[in-house]
């Protein structure tokens, strides 16, 4: 790819970027939220067209308008999300678009075989007869590699691949990786996350700001030279001292919440936060801890148990009681819990703080003073923002949850929970964010983290408890934990 | 009672069942490829107007049949333009062109014939009347059997015929897919919303066949709003069918059961009572079939 460029409007999401890649190896294209390293993929998968810019392949000038050409080129992608169709098997996914036939009909045991025989031939095993929507997540990325390979592409790209994963399903997927590069493939990978370039890629492209940064081989580069090239700056390893932690802030006994069948969405589940400490709950996504937040902050009644916050029993008590009672809640979805997308600046920033004196009186709302507020809020929190009126949809997505993460911890709350407080949100904010979250441990109030960041888990928590099945599998003590034994119970297995 | 009476019952299931299932079906294919199609209603009215219209002039059964059916899917092709290609709100298309086709056959009886309220005429020629040799001679099945037009045949193998296409052939495989996860479809290079577009289309067919069935089957004649709620009562079909073409004649079956028996009792108790049956029915069987569907 040569002289790439791509512009939204006046925004250079792609500015003259090249790049090349030889038969057999693998790029890692690496750069924050916003670089442009999905910009650039998609042009070259036909998703996008550049606004100029030319792909040669193999020395041939391509002219790529859908992903169709891309592929008949023998280029294909996986997805960073799946495009899978859930409720059909993991053959009939594979074979899609190349479906073999008998007669008129469908060959679907034609397409088992299929399967089997290409499972076989890159040695990634699944069971062409499942249901994909069965399937967990690690199994659906093979389904998608395999429908790549299906399709006999020669450059495969991987988007975020491992942002979903466990870290033994990591290992996996990079072993698979190098496998199929040295069957002839060659790969893309865009990604943030720097040992896994360090441990899987030849060589690496950094992107910053839509523009090329840099481009060297993975033997002579390091960590800390690729996140320097990546933000601009040093990014400093968080320390965090250990301090001593007070009285009991959340106690959660025996929590069952019953599912639609015989199984429990939250089984049995105990746990406890003490002021002055950070506890963090890691998991595969989808074993409970949705639900453990809606039933800690009131959206979800427990079937039973108890939810002690600072000593009174809050189980199955509204949303509005249990903030009042000491509760405060960065949401793991923003749009769906944590802000209306039409809302004004104003008016996220003073939700839930509505009532206070200094923002309403008798019934009505002192509109000087939520302006005060919010102002203090955004210059406080570094929000990015054209003025309050601006709409709460329109901020980034790191700046709308430095927003929300203000509003939470101006609760001055004795317990704040942060459910994937900075799911995909840049490094900056990410720091920023982690930084707060920290102070409000030094102040003495107890904090929960949900996460599926393994890395975030670990680095913020003085405490660790793993959740699988609606379960406690495991706790940790901060300097006990390491990323396999997390891992291992994250995926339901047991520590010998 | 006695089995000549039962056979009759079938008899008159048969025949009201054959228009539900045809638009039922129609019903069932847009879902299956992710349209919700409201317009059942006004795919099918258009129909009993068109053919009974081209009957009068032409005196040609089976030109009003392949009218009928064309006027159906011009309905659904209306429906594939607003609905599908520019995507427009479902219900608001739907509403109005049932709205519109109610009012406007209303409008044309009376323009075209000069007539109100229905159209009732001895030069109008009903569909051929099969009586199979052989078996009107067997004393039950043969009863059951009477007098049924090709329409009430045919309406079963077009369900069989969805089934195997949906389900055993690539192409099927394809729509059903754009139904699953049309974002999915398209990446992978399906033409997404032609497929929809197609479905909305043999939508419109099947509802027009249907319409045809109600205007020249039991009867021979047009009526203001003839179809009256039987779009919907497709719809519900469909909807316990679960959208699959066998068990969507199954659930067409009983309502065609319950629009028998309803008739059956005019006699018995008052009419507008009776002819509440089937929409009771409607709602039961929805709220009975939704209370099972949210338990699994």
């Amino acid at each position: 790819m040569k002289h790439i460029t791509k512009v939204y409007g006046s925004l250079y999401a792609n500015n003259d970027i090249p790049l090349t890649l030889n038969k057999g190896e693998i790029l890692a294209v690496v750069g924050e939220n916003g670089a442009g390293k999905s910009t650039l993929m998609k042009i070259l998968y036909g998703l996008e067209q550049p606004t100029s810019g030319e792909i040669y392949l193999n020395g041939e000038k391509q002219n790529f308008r859908s992903p169709h050409d891309a592929i008949a080129k023998k280029i294909g992608m996986v997805q960073q999300h799946f495009m899978l169709l859930e409720p059909c098997t993991v053959a009939e996914n594979i074979v899609y678009g190349k479906e073999p036939k008998k007669g008129l009909f469908f060959d679907r045991e034609g397409a088992v075989k299929i399967v089997e025989e290409l499972c076989e031939k890159y040695g990634l095993h699944i069971d062409p007869r499942l249901k994909v929507g069965d399937c967990p997540v690690g199994l659906q990325q093979r389904v998608e590699i395999l429908k790549v390979l299906y399709q006999d592409a020669d450059i495969i790209i991987f988007d975020e691949p491992s942002a979903v994963l466990t870290p033994q399903e990591v290992t996996e997927l990079l072993a698979t990786m190098r496998k199929l590069a040295t069957m002839g493939k060659s790969i893309i990978i865009i990604t943030h996350k720097l040992h896994e370039v360090m441990a899987v890629a030849d060589r690496v492209m950094v992107m910053r700001l839509g523009k090329f940064i840099q481009e060297m081989p993975i033997t002579e580069t390091n960590i800390e030279e690729m996140s320097f090239l990546m933000v601009g700056r040093h990014v400093v390893e968080r320390h965090v001292d250990p301090q001593p932690t007070g009285e009991r802030v959340l106690d959660v006994k025996d929590l069952v919440l019953a599912g639609s069948d015989a199984k429990n969405i939250l089984d049995h589940f105990n746990m406890h936060v003490d002021a002055g400490e950070i506890v963090g709950i890691a998991g595969v996504s989808g074993n409970g801890q949705s639900e453990l937040i809606q039933c800690l902050t009131g959206l979800l009644p427990p079937t039973s148990g108890q939810i002690l916050l600072q000593g009174k029993d809050v189980a199955g008590h509204s949303v509005g009681e249990i903030r009042e009672a000491g509760c405060a809640c960065i949401p793991e979805d923003r749009y769906l819990w944590g802000c209306a997308k039409e809302a004004t600046l104003t008016e996220t920033a003073i939700m839930a703080h509505q009532h206070k004196p200094e923002l309403s009186k008798n019934g009505l709302l002192n509109s000087k003073g939520a302006k005060v507020f919010t102002q203090r809020l955004l210059d406080n929190y570094d929000v990015r923002n054209s003025g309050q009126s601006q709409k709460a949809g329109e901020l980034s997505g790191g700046n709308i949850q430095k927003l929300i993460v203000a509003r939470e911890m101006e609760q001055k709350s004795p317990l704040l929970i942060a459910a994937e407080p900075t799911r995909g949100v840049d490094i900056g904010a990410i720091e920023f964010i982690h930084g707060k979250l920290l102070e409000k441990r030094a102040e003495g109030d107890a904090v929960l983290l949900i996460s599926s960041e393994l890395t975030e888990i670990m680095s913020l928590s003085d405490r660790i408890y793993v959740i699988y099945e609606g379960q406690a599998a495991g706790e940790f003590r901060k300097e006990d934990a390491t990323e396999e034994d997390l891992g291992i119970l994250m995926m339901g297995g047991k520590l010998v | 009672m006695n089995s000549a009476y039962i056979a009759s019952i079938i008899n008159a299931t048969l025949r009201s069942t054959t228009p539900i299932l045809l638009a039922a079906l129609g019903s069932a294919i847009c879902s299956r490829v992710g349209v919700f199609n409201v317009a059942l209603e006004a795919q099918m009215l258009i129909a009993t107007f068109t053919s009974i219209a081209v009957n009068y002039f032409t005196g040609s059964a089976l030109l009003s049949v392949v009218v009928g059916v064309a006027s159906g899917a011009l309905i659904g092709a209306i429906v594939a333009v607003l609905q599908v290609k520019y995507k427009a709100a479902d219900m608001v298309v739907g509403t109005a062109l049932n709205l519109l086709t109610t009012a406007s056959t209303t409008f044309l009886l009376y323009l075209v014939f000069d007539r109100r309220g229905s159209l009732i005429d001895e030069r109008l020629v009903s569909l051929t009347k099969i009586n199979l040799p052989v078996i009107k001679d067997i004393p039950f099945v043969g009863r059951v059997l009477e007098n049924l037009t090709f329409i009430d045949y045919i309406c079963y193998i077009i369900a069989i015929a969805l089934f195997i296409y949906l389900f055993k052939t690539v192409s099927g495989f394809r729509d059903l897919s754009v139904g699953i996860n049309k974002t999915a479809a398209e990446s992978l290079g399906t033409k997404a919303t032609a497929i929809q577009m197609r479905m909305v289309i043999l939508s419109g067919a099947l509802c027009g066949l249907g319409g045809v069935a109600l205007a020249m089957g039991q009867v021979i004649m047009f009526t203001e709003n003839m179809t009256s709620g039987r779009g919907f009562i497709a719809m519900a079909a469909a909807s316990l069918g679960m959208s699959h073409p066998l068990l969507t004649i199954v659930s067409s079956l009983f309502f065609g059961l319950c629009q028998s028996i309803g008739l059956a009792l005019q006699n018995v108790i008052k009419s507008q009572l009776t002819t509440a049956i089937p929409y009771i029915a409607t709602i039961i069987a929805l709220v009975v079939f939704s209370k099972r569907n949210k338990k699994n």
